[in-house]
């Protein structure tokens, strides 16, 4: 129901006339009214490509970021893939799938230069991006099984491999992490896991016929615009809430970590970013509200989950409307999240330290992130049921022929610790993305965004005073919002190939100005099929 | 004569350390701690393969494929005995998979995937002659998305004909190292296995086995209860079908399967369990459905046969 699916059918269909998503499809279908609107429409792609150079002016002076998230993108119907080609020999009906069966593979290898840091893991404490130059990688091969299983019911099966090695053990970074594959918490020795295991249920309510193309997680089929749909298993959260920002493939587009959701979203997921549980939707033309609860971990940012969805839970719910202004599509959601887990509270973690220093970083008994910082508070000894609550709005509108903008910005109440994502209690993301149509590279991504994100006064003692939490803590901090420039640029090569450079600037890592900025070069290479 | 004291005195020195070695070569012995390895010797068949460890080689039809769930759960599959023959450590207890496997077929060939995932592994860990062994403690709740020794396979009936007497073909797999050789779900090393199919349909009655290879790296001899390379594989099986209405049948009958390490042909360290089975599939459509159920016995313990074990499956599959 995500991707494509969540389109309304006028708006598949403006898609199938060139916008945004599907402009670089190619599939030659015809439009009403193309050639009448062609004039208008070139006026309008002048204006916005002005619009855009303005905005990216301002996006490199003000360094801020944006947008997208872990799901795949949809596969446009001239790419290459193992279905398209049963389907050219007549042993597939991709309309109306029953089956399929796509794959992806993904090499990211970043190279970070020295930089700048009067102290790092001070007094101890262990979350400090190292200012030595080092090299990242991550390797990630995955297959996507989709099953009708019954009428409205379809299965899904994703395994995937991957392999990794991050920057200083992944440690000294909030929402800036360079690669967003580093959050599946993978080693170097390669590792088979199944990301998602799921059952969604499609309940139709009428409305126009939505038709629905084959990909990954999508079998091929119609919907009604107005529908139930529930899902229940093993998924990424954000296979259903803040979708792909103009469906791009994350693979394709932004490597920031800050792009894939709101920073500030700490949904509850394994260290991989996967969970289980349930989501409901509700489809209703261009307004879909969404639902679901989801498990957290056992303990912050591990791999083994708490299936008690009565004790210990994420909810959160979503609501969407998709629009048009001046006929360009354009989507508006609101999210907001409440976690019920098992964290602690830097205030108590504070006053608990303070009321007794013997209960410090290095005397912990229960889980801790391992700091050697005896003058350090810890929430180790104050883990209990709380509460984290979180609100955030998304908005992405095409400006024009093949290009579009988009921003998210998101409030949590930042009381307690990072239980599955990033360190990041208040975020904000801005960028661009178009495709290469005007350059006559129609498959080509390129993009430009700017990512704030802020921690709470009271986060900021915390970490002052030499605690960690999950994957900052310097011993000490200025505390300062942490910003990141992404900027990349995706060459598609044989259909089915990405090769991409990417170069990202984090000024103040770990929302701390003292050290920085941080430079960060990347090159991706992506293959579909 | 200073000369010859000194020369005593080296000898002494040299002496003592030779003591002291012989002394802490037994220490160190004692210390020695096998890493585990893939105990799951329920080598099942491809998505589609009608039995459960065997193959019925009903490979046929333009596109097709399957897609299959197993669980299964074993009691004792890895009961170690000791050096003096009489002691006995349970070091896997229990073991519990589910398997999510899917198949394309095309005509006589097949290629599928397999994705098992370990949902309980437990033992107890203890001290056996020189050997320290350490239990595995894997629960759905500590890793519940970890997969463990992903295979990949193709098959192909080579003669006869789908439904007919005889039916001959051949079968190769790949199964990739992942997981952790502590919890017992892996070898960490590359496996294959390239296996000889034999099926046939007599009236009511079916039949299939098997000979193959299990291409083993890892070889942890003397280590006891340890792989000890590359395996032969052996089983049969075969059942009476009962024809119910709509195109519903049952076939029940056992299977009978094992494996022994070419390095101890000799020594007798064969695993061979016999499992009950009973299969209800209706195959009368293009969509066909399978379920089938399986409870059996080890014939001969050793090499990791489970004491007992019970089976599960359901299969849907089909082709053009």
């Amino acid at each position: 129901m995500r991707f494509c699916s969540l389109l309304p059918a006028q708006v598949r269909s403006m898609n199938n006339c060139g916008q945004y998503a599907t402009v670089s499809q190619g599939n030659g279908r015809s439009c009403p009214g193309r050639r009448a609107g062609h004039a208008h429409r070139a006026r309008v792609f002048h204006a916005a490509q002005s619009i855009v150079l303005v905005l990216t002016g301002f996006l490199f002076a003000s360094l801020l970021a944006s947008a997208q998230n872990g799901s795949p993108g949809p596969r446009p119907s001239d790419e290459d893939s193992f279905m398209q080609l049963l389907a050219r020999k007549g042993l597939h009906t991709i309309e109306n799938e029953s089956w399929n069966v796509y794959g992806q593979f993904t090499y990211i290898s970043s190279w970070k230069p020295a930089f700048y840091a009067p102290y790092t893991n001070l007094n101890g404490s262990i979350n400090s991006l190292l200012p030595t130059a080092e090299r990242s990688s991550t390797g990630t091969a995955t297959l996507y099984f989709g099953l009708r299983l019954w009428h409205g019911a379809e299965g899904y099966l994703v395994p995937e491999l991957i392999s990794e090695h991050p920057l200083s053990q992944l440690r000294g970074l909030g929402g800036a992490i360079q690669n967003f594959e580093l959050q599946k918490g993978g080693t170097d020795t390669p590792q088979i896991y199944h990301s998602r295991i799921f059952v969604k249920q499609t309940i139709g309510l009428g409305g126009k016929r939505i038709v629905e193309d084959s990909g990954p997680l999508q079998l091929g089929t119609h919907y009604d615009s107005r529908r139930l749909v529930f899902a229940v298993g093993n998924f990424s959260i954000l296979d259903f809430l803040d979708a792909n920002a103009f469906d791009v493939d994350p693979r394709q587009g932004f490597m920031s970590l800050g792009f894939l959701t709101y920073a500030a979203y700490d949904f509850a997921s394994d260290a991989r970013g996967y969970s289980y549980g349930g989501v409901g939707e509700l489809f209703w033309d261009d307004w879909a509200v969404r639902a679901g609860r989801i498990t957290p971990p056992k303990e912050p940012n591990q791999l083994p989950v708490d299936f008690r969805l009565f004790k210990y839970y994420g909810d959160q719910v979503e609501v969407e409307h998709k629009d048009k202004i001046r006929g360009q599509e354009g989507t508006v959601r609101v999210l907001a999240y409440r976690n019920h887990e098992n964290m602690g509270r830097f205030s108590d973690a504070i006053a608990a330290f303070e009321a007794d220093p013997g209960k410090n970083a290095t005397t912990c008994t229960g889980f801790n992130y391992g700091s050697q910082n005896a003058g350090a508070p810890d929430l180790c000894w104050v883990r209990k049921p709380n509460e984290k609550v979180g609100i955030g709005a998304f908005a992405e509108q095409q400006i024009g022929h093949d290009i579009g903008v988009f921003g998210r910005a998101m409030y949590a109440d930042g009381k307690t610790e990072v239980y599955a994502y990033t360190s990041t209690d208040r975020s904000a993301t801005l960028g661009v993305m178009a495709h290469g149509s005007s350059w006559s590279r129609p498959k080509d991504v390129a993009g430009l965004g700017g990512n704030l994100g802020w921690i709470s006064t009271i986060h900021a003692k915390y970490l002052g005073m030499g605690g960690v939490d999950g994957f900052v803590g310097d011993g000490a901090i200025t505390a300062a919002a942490e910003e990141s420039l992404d900027v990349f640029y995706s060459a598609n090569f044989r259909r089915i190939y990405w090769l991409t450079g990417d170069y990202q600037r984090i000024a103040n890592p770990a929302f701390n100005a003292a050290r920085g900025p941080v430079n960060i070069f990347t090159v991706r290479i992506h293959g579909e099929f | 004569m200073a000369s010859f004291k000194s020369h005593c005195r080296c000898a002494c020195v040299l002496l003592a350390g030779l003591v002291l070695s012989s002394l802490w070569l037994p220490l160190a012995d004692a210390q020695q701690q096998p890493s585990g390895f893939a105990v799951e010797r329920f080598y099942q068949s491809a998505p589609g393969g009608g039995w459960f460890v065997m193959d019925d080689l009903n490979i046929s039809g333009r596109l097709g494929g399957a897609v299959a769930l197993t669980s299964g759960y074993a009691r004792n599959p890895l009961v170690i005995t000791g050096p003096d023959g009489k002691q006995k450590l349970a070091v896997v207890s229990e073991e519990a998979f589910v398997d999510v496997g899917g198949a394309v077929t095309y005509n006589r060939f097949r290629g599928y995937i397999n994705l098992p995932t370990p949902l309980l592994v437990s033992g107890t860990s203890g001290t056996l002659g020189t050997y320290q062994f350490t239990a595995p403690q894997v629960s759905l709740g500590t890793n519940p998305d970890s997969v463990s020794d992903t295979r990949l396979g193709i098959d192909a009936r080579l003669l006869g004909k789908p439904d007919g007497l005889l039916r001959l073909g051949a079968g190769a797999q790949v199964i990739f190292p992942s997981g952790s050789r502590a919890d017992y779900v892996t070898d960490a090393r590359y496996r294959a296995m390239f296996r000889f199919l034999a099926a046939g349909d007599a009236g009511a009655f079916r039949y299939a086995g098997q000979l193959g290879v299990h291409v083993r790296p890892l070889n942890d001899a003397p280590a006891p209860g340890s792989p000890n390379g590359s395996e032969l594989l052996f089983g049969i099986g075969g059942g009476r079908r009962f024809a119910g209405p709509s195109g519903w049948a049952v076939i029940a009958g056992p299977e009978i399967f094992g494996e022994r390490a070419f390095r101890s042909t000799l020594s007798g360290e064969a695993g061979t369990e016999a499992l009950f089975t009973g299969h209800l599939e209706q195959t009368r459509t293009e969509g066909n459905l399978r379920i089938k159920l399986g409870v059996g016995h080890a014939l001969v313990q050793d090499f990791g046969a489970a004491q007992w074990r019970v089976v599960f499956g359901v299969e849907f599959f089909g082709h053009k």
